[in-house]
């Protein structure tokens, strides 16, 4: 299967994200830029690893904000755009996305926005369908791998024409499903475009946004009464009592009516959400006694229909958020089969799963793993600055150094988050402040903050985790990394001359491995004030050898197993240590010979790997 | 057919998500509807995974508690803590093969033994059988065909309505030139090993 090559009528097996990106091929994107976040990282490295065949141009922009920017520009060059993120990074991008729904974007626009419902991989399960009413965007939300494609096709049709940005809003389970899509068609990626200058339109300032809001509102209403007829939003099944559903949901609903055909209802499915069909929603809702309003998180539709209700003096029972169906987490199909007993007043099936006694099974929370260079610093750091420091965390798999034994994240607010807000905690608190961020993150938007720090004269010790790589979401690249791996790109941009130029003078730069010159630069900083930053380097074992080929050279191995050993792997947690009773042992196959245990331990020696 | 869903639980870096898409594709081209669902993100750090295949016309990418017609274990575990999502009288196949969790490496939690978990499965279903996974999985001489040898068994069961052929036919068509000789040996001796029990 390749999405590039393969003609209309192929039927295959995709990920709801790789659907997408098949979507935008059809409708001729040109023009894709994305900050990688899960759930939604598969659409953007889809289109990297097909760049070189496809005549689209492709970006990992530095932070959403200017991913959402750089689109919105090319949009208003005329070429048909995509900007790709998951929900948290919608706040930050939400500046020029409700300017860009002010002015409109002539081109196309659609923005991907995968919310994660349930926490999957998030710090937060906010509902991003209050941003298509903050900002005014028609909304898509597939529920099947065969729609991500065709609304995602449809939504840069109808977002050129409507010269507004178009939402694609998708949930966790939407982005990794897989189904069967069949492919339509592909288009030739329109990647010129001409700009019409517009000053009164495209300027805004004051007077122009002021004219633009009323302009987008008189818009979404033109919108609003295609979204009444369109195919995307449909109605099935009779009877007095309703259900009306989005998104995921449809799919949990459509396979209880199926399994239950017992449970009779009219039902209004709505792919095409926003601007709120409310001539359809009335049309359904009038010869009903009662509904039930099926959407994971925000009674968003819920309110509209009771709006509608109110507005039109409809007395029917509306029903949505309640014990069976709570504003947290995800819905499932025994979610939709209760709710629905309930609405119809009959029993409700009993929850029948197996019950097992779970409470004495061993835990397997993620962690970091064997050879990780961020296992070493945070060793260090502790062992230096123990309880008597709070540590400043950021987002990446760095945050994994929250569990004991490490403890090293004290707190978290999101992206770029631990250099500003270590900042402020400095100010409050007596104890130092250690602030940890990833090398992504810092150019994400670490950067800001450090500049921050240093006008506002903070005292703050930053340790910057460059491993060279954004590991977490899955070796994405980024300024900071050697481009010569990835074709085209030669050169990086080095962090040091940054922070320097930032206006920090107190820089170290040593190896993340290296344990000694470790605790050398953290004793140095630590006897110092102000804002003071230590680069601590070494590349992320698992993109060394899956990206840059590297081969392992040595491994570790116990000489002697005794107390300093067992010490040695209550301090480190490194995954390729186990115990027999007490006696120590390193697997040989998970070992990635980053050597830190040989440093802190005498009874562990280092071998050549393969011996 | 009667729809059947599967549901997979394993440990990150185990394959997996590659055994859940690699069955979904084995159905798909013997013309069988199929949605499948996979959590990524935290997972690859060694976290638990858990993934659906949905047979017969499902919409739902998920499979909530009590629904799974048969868990396919990839670990003992992992098999054990996924049985809440097991439907009464539903099947089970699983790796015998242990991975040690950090705390349970560290010492600090005690791996339970397999009679344990044995005892637990039975509780729920008399249905279940463990595979030697791994064993036979060397038997190839690569080891990461472990999960192979599961899906060989799976198919050899006659749970659905696809043969190891199909199966077989899947491993030529969608893996590597140079893994398939080893995923083919693996697939038939896990065949076998349920044809034997």
């Amino acid at each position: 299967m390749n999405l590039l090559d393969s003609g209309p009528g192929t039927r295959s097996l995709l990920l709801g994200n790789e659907a997408i990106v098949r979507g935008a091929l059809e409708a001729g994107v040109g023009f894709i830029s994305c900050y990688p976040g899960t759930p939604s990282s598969e659409v953007p490295d889809t289109f990297f690893r097909l760049s070189k065949h496809g005549d689209y141009h492709f970006e990992y922009s530095i932070n959403e904000k200017v991913a959402m920017e750089v689109a919105g520009g090319a949009s208003l060059g005329g070429v048909p755009s995509l900007v790709t993120m998951k929900h948290v990074g919608v706040n930050v991008a939400a500046d020029p996305m409700v300017t860009l729904a002010h002015i409109g974007t002539p081109g196309g626009l659609v923005i991907l926005c995968a919310d994660d419902p349930g926490c999957h991989s998030s710090q937060n399960e906010q509902d991003s369908r209050y941003y298509v009413r903050l900002a005014g965007l028609p909304c898509f939300e597939p529920s099947t791998a065969q729609e991500c494609k065709d609304m995602t096709r449809e939504a840069f049709e109808l977002s050129a024409r409507w010269q507004q940005p178009v939402m694609l809003r998708t949930t966790t389970r939407v982005n990794h499903m897989r189904g069967p899509v069949v492919f339509g068609p592909l288009s030739p990626a329109r990647t010129k475009g001409a700009f019409a200058r517009e000053p009164q339109r495209f300027v805004s300032v004051p007077a122009v946004g002021r004219v633009r809001h009323r302009a987008l509102l008189a818009n979404l209403e033109t919108i609003r009464e295609e979204v009444n007829r369109s195919a995307w939003n449909k109605i099935y099944g009779q009877g007095k009592t309703g259900v009306i559903a989005s998104g995921v949901s449809r799919a949990y609903l459509g396979d209880v009516l199926k399994l239950q055909p017992e449970l009779m209802v009219k039902v209004l499915e709505l792919g095409l959400c926003y601007p709120f069909p409310d001539d359809l929603v009335y049309n359904f809702l009038e010869n009903l006694d009662r509904v039930l309003i099926l959407e994971e998180l925000e009674p968003i539709m819920e309110n509209e229909v009771r709006r509608i209700c109110q507005q039109k003096g409809l007395a029917i029972q509306v029903r949505g958020k309640d014990k069976d169906l709570p504003l947290w987490d995800e819905y499932s199909t025994s979610m939709v089969s209760t709710a629905l007993h309930r609405l119809l007043n009959l029993d409700a099936p009993v929850e029948t799963g197996c019950s097992v006694d779970q409470s004495n099974l061993p835990g397997r929370p993620p962690n970091l793993c064997a050879g990780c260079p961020h296992r070493s610093v945070y060793v260090q750091v502790r062992k230096i600055f123990g309880d008597n420091a709070v540590y400043s965390s950021d987002i990446g798999c760095y945050t994994l150094g929250m569990l004991p034994p490490l403890k090293t994240a004290d707190f978290l607010l999101c992206m770029g988050s631990s250099v500003s807000t270590g900042c402020g905690m400095s100010k409050a608190i007596d104890d130092p402040v250690v602030a940890f961020i990833g090398d992504s993150t810092f150019f994400h938007s670490g950067i800001t903050g450090l500049i921050n720090a240093v006008y506002n004269k903070h005292d703050l010790f930053l340790i910057i985790l460059d491993n060279r790589t954004t590991a977490m979401t899955g070796h994405q690249p980024h300024p900071g990394v050697d481009q010569a791996v990835f074709e085209g790109k030669p050169g990086r941009i080095e962090i040091e001359p940054l922070v320097r130029a930032s206006g920090v003078n107190e820089v170290r730069r040593i190896k993340a491995l290296n344990q000694k010159a470790l605790s050398m630069a953290i004793e140095e900083l630590k006897k110092i004030s102000g804002v003071r930053v230590l680069i601590a380097e070494d590349p992320c074992p698992l993109f060394a050898r899956k990206v840059l080929g590297q081969k392992r050279t040595k491994k570790a191995r116990v000489a002697v197993s005794d107390q300093a050993a067992l010490e040695c792997v209550r301090t480190l947690a490194c995954p390729a240590f186990y115990l027999e009773g007490e006696e120590v042992h390193i697997n040989p196959v998970h070992c990635a010979g980053c050597m830190v245990c040989v440093q802190l331990c005498p009874s562990l020696k280092p071998e050549t790997a393969g011996s | 057919m009667k729809p059947i869903r599967i549901f997979f639980a394993g440990v990150g870096g185990q394959g997996t998500l590659t055994a859940t898409r690699l069955l979904a594709e084995t159905a798909l081209d013997s013309g069988i509807e199929v949605t499948a669902g996979e959590i990524h993100g935290m997972a690859q750090r060694g976290g638990v995974v858990h993934s659906f295949v949905l047979l017969g016309g499902y919409l739902s990418p998920k499979i909530s508690m009590g629904e799974a017609d048969i868990l396919l274990g990839f670990e003992p575990v992992e098999s054990l803590r996924a049985l809440p999502y097991l439907r009464p009288g539903g099947r089970v196949l699983a790796s015998d093969a242990p991975i040690p969790t950090l705390s349970v490496s560290m010492g600090r939690e005690t791996y339970p033994s397999m009679e344990n978990i044995k005892e637990g499965i039975g509780k729920c279903t008399e249905k279940f059988f463990f595979i030697p996974c791994m064993e036979l999985a060397k038997k190839t001489g690569i080891v990461q065909t472990a999960n192979t040898v599961l899906l060989g068994a799976f198919f050899a069961a006659g749970y659905l309505p696809l043969s190891l052929e199909d199966f077989l036919q899947s491993i030529e068509k969608r893996l590597a030139p140079r893994l398939v000789e080893s995923n083919l040996q693996a697939a038939r001796l896990g065949a076998e090993f349920m044809a034997s029990v």
